[in-house]
């Protein structure tokens, strides 16, 4: 191979069958001097979404990687669509990307993540992983389809799964063996940040800054008159976008938990919310909601910023002693569950990711369940295998939502 | 009327006010619960009082009248109030195409996006020609399922530019078969948008006659069509396996391998040997 041609990973790997030793046995030095990566290992990369959590999230992804370019819609006058883009579209042409970090707001989160894993590209988003339910799946279903990696930008899982007491209850929850009689309540209390990420209800229409595409930025969400409060960090605040601190904050808690209790391939069976009636556009204020599973584990989010403290259950987790002697038995016989493996560790050998979009999926489907009880105000049963409510067409409307054209799964 | 209006004014001033930021943090469940109830008791004049108060967004404050008609378009969707619904949606369809501001129209759509039924459908159809309300509108009518698809279907030949291109995309949401021939043509259109989603759209109605016409389409040169002509390409063909017409499948991807054989486009061709081996099966 000659020193000076651009090697990058994508044509790394179609070649690697059989020349595997042809990069090996060139020195480092060679290719790229002392200390130098190889650019058989150097992805060629893009951060589309580059407010407050860009940076991280591009460096979260652990690989070495060069950021070719950066996408955003508030880069208007600024763009050259060579390295500054405000069209994530035409970054997505790009033959020498391999891999994007997505730190845009969630609405847009499974749309872009999507059409860069079709332009097979492999994805690192931010969490919360979607918007609303059936994003979860279509995001799924691409991942598998193109086969390409996604990981969600939480990763409490990762040193979860490295903890011998978590490694134990998942065990136990993934050994079936408690079936209908699981006693667990696991409750997280308070650091919700409802109020703080709640949006405004009498937010008057101002002037479109002229260095930002308002169009683009609402994109699959309603074209909303504009006001600063629904751009920037306080987008949080509304449903055409995230969905308060319970999307914000809540994927963050609750997926390593969803591992941790082997819940990574279903979903609650029946939420509950306390919680005020909720704006049309503005996420408010909520008290708790109860989310319970087939096998009679119960997760909880108990805001503590509005109405009484939940005190329905008391939080207990689930132990060894919870089973037979004869059933603890095989729980210690049982082998560890298999390391999770990280977004670099995924790009490099094509094994899933430990955060892969189907359980990534799951835990943000605990976030939309709670805030759909919250917006209906009803006791919800739901089908985790179709992943629709049962019996309540108001809150289906909710678990799959129209998006405005050009924008669709 | 003019009692009925300050009677309801009356009565939802009640409801919370936004604090300093704007939010609503001071908030009682059982203050905004007893308004909405008695609004509801007040039955179509109550409704058509409250509508009354909406107006477009910096000629007023109508927080609390947007506020309440939404908590009551939620409350029409208990299981127990399919009559109550059915003639709140009525009353909130009855207002469209008249003269409200648009702006005050396109919230009443929003809150039937929320709680109308196929009772709703064709006043929701008409407001498909508008500029203003079609997005809405057509957003509500793709929620509400029942009755879409032919609304739709009858406001494409009437519409051009992105009023056509919403329509189009929904009748691939909706899967409405009996698009299939307007769809096909608009392949050909000179708006690359419009032609993106007709390819999708039949992709997902699952049309095994549209083979050859997206096929073609994937061709295209522009890198951005390609791919998601591609996308189109790989659903119809899942679409066809799933439906047993494997021969149309392996086409598809028998075209696709031959037609992506830059290494950038490897994943491609991976997924369509895979593809060919489902089919084999």
């Amino acid at each position: 191979m000659p020193k000076t041609e651009k090697v990058t990973r994508r044509h790394f790997i179609k070649g690697s069958i059989g020349a595997a030793t042809a990069f090996t046995i060139v020195p480092r030095h060679v290719l790229g001097g002392p200390n130098q990566t190889p650019p058989s290992e150097t992805f060629g990369a893009a951060l589309i979404g580059c407010g407050g959590r860009g940076n991280g999230t591009f460096n979260a992804m652990g690989l070495e990687a060069k950021k070719l370019a950066i996408c955003d819609v508030k880069f208007v006058g600024r763009e050259d669509n060579k390295t500054i883009y405000t069209d994530f579209r035409r970054v997505l042409e790009r033959k020498d990307i391999d891999v994007v970090a997505i730190a845009t707001p969630p609405h847009w989160h499974a749309l872009i993540s999507i059409a860069a894993m079709e332009a097979g590209k492999d994805v690192l988003c931010e969490k919360p992983m979607t918007r609303f339910i059936a994003e979860g799946r279509a995001v799924a279903e691409a991942e598998k389809r193109y086969k390409r990696i996604f990981q969600v930008g939480t990763f409490g899982r990762f040193g979860r799964s490295r903890d011998p007491r978590s490694i134990e209850i998942h065990k136990i929850m993934a050994s079936g063996l408690l079936k209908n009689n699981c006693k667990g309540v696991h409750i997280k209390s308070g650091g919700l940040k409802v109020k703080q990420w709640s949006g405004m209800v009498n937010a008057q229409p101002q002037p479109i800054p002229k260095s930002l595409d308002w169009d683009m930025y609402c994109g699959p969400s309603p074209l909303r008159p504009y006001h600063p409060h629904r751009h920037g960090g306080t987008h949080r605040g509304y449903w055409d976008y995230e969905g308060g601190g319970l999307a914000d904050m809540g994927q963050h808690h609750y997926d390593p938990v969803q591992w941790v209790y082997a819940k990574d391939n279903t979903s609650p069976v029946e939420i509950e919310a306390y919680a005020p009636p909720a704006h049309q556009e503005a996420c408010g204020m909520w008290g708790w909601v109860e989310l319970k599973y087939a096998d009679g584990m119960t997760f909880v989010f108990d805001s503590t910023e509005w109405g009484e403290p939940y005190n329905r259950k008391q939080a207990r987790e689930v132990l060894l002693t919870d089973l037979s002697e004869e059933d603890q038995k095989k729980i210690k016989e049982m082998p560890d569950p298999e390391p999770l493996v990280s977004f670099a560790e995924a790009v490099k050998t094509r094994k899933r990711a430990g955060g892969n979009a189907d359980v990534a999926n799951r835990s943000a489907t605990l976030l939309h369940l709670a805030n759909i009880a919250i917006r209906t105000g009803r006791k919800l049963q739901y089908d985790p295998v179709k992943e629709r409510v049962i019996g309540d067409e108001e809150a289906n409307r909710l678990v799959n939502q129209p998006m405005r054209a050009p924008w669709h799964l | 009327m003019a009692k009925r209006s300050s009677a309801i004014s009356e009565l939802i001033g009640r409801l919370p006010d936004p604090d300093e930021r704007g939010l609503l943090s001071n908030i009682e469940k059982e203050t905004v619960d007893s308004v909405v109830s008695q609004i509801y008791e007040g039955g179509r004049r109550s409704l058509r009082a409250l509508i009354g108060l909406l107006v477009e967004p910096g000629r007023g404050d109508d927080v609390k009248p947007r506020y309440a008609l939404h908590c009551l378009a939620v409350r029409m969707c208990r299981p127990d109030e399919e009559k109550a619904r059915r003639a709140f949606a009525r009353t909130l369809a009855m207002q469209l195409g008249g003269d409200k501001p648009k702006a005050v129209q396109k919230y009443l759509i929003r809150q039937l996006q929320v709680a109308g039924g196929k009772e709703v459908a064709a006043a929701l159809g008409k407001m498909l020609q508008d500029e203003e309300l079609y997005e809405p509108a057509a957003q509500a009518l793709v929620a509400i399922g029942n009755g879409a698809a032919g609304q739709l279907r009858n406001a494409l030949p009437k519409v051009d530019g992105k009023m056509k291109l919403t329509i189009i995309q929904n009748l691939g949401v909706v899967r409405d078969t009996e698009s299939v021939s307007a769809l096909r043509r608009a392949i050909g259109d000179d708006d690359r948008e419009i032609r993106l989603a007709a390819g999708w759209a039949l992709a997902n109605i699952g049309d095994a006659g549209s083979v050859d016409l997206l096929l073609k389409a994937a061709d295209a040169e522009g890198t951005y069509e390609r791919i998601k002509a591609a996308k189109a390409c790989l659903l119809l063909a899942e679409q066809l396996l799933d439906a047993g017409k494997k021969n149309s499948a392996v086409k598809i991807y028998k075209h696709l391998l031959s037609t992506r054989s830059g290494s950038d486009e490897a994943y491609i061709c991976d997924m369509a040997n895979e593809g060919l081996a489902a089919a084999a099966k």
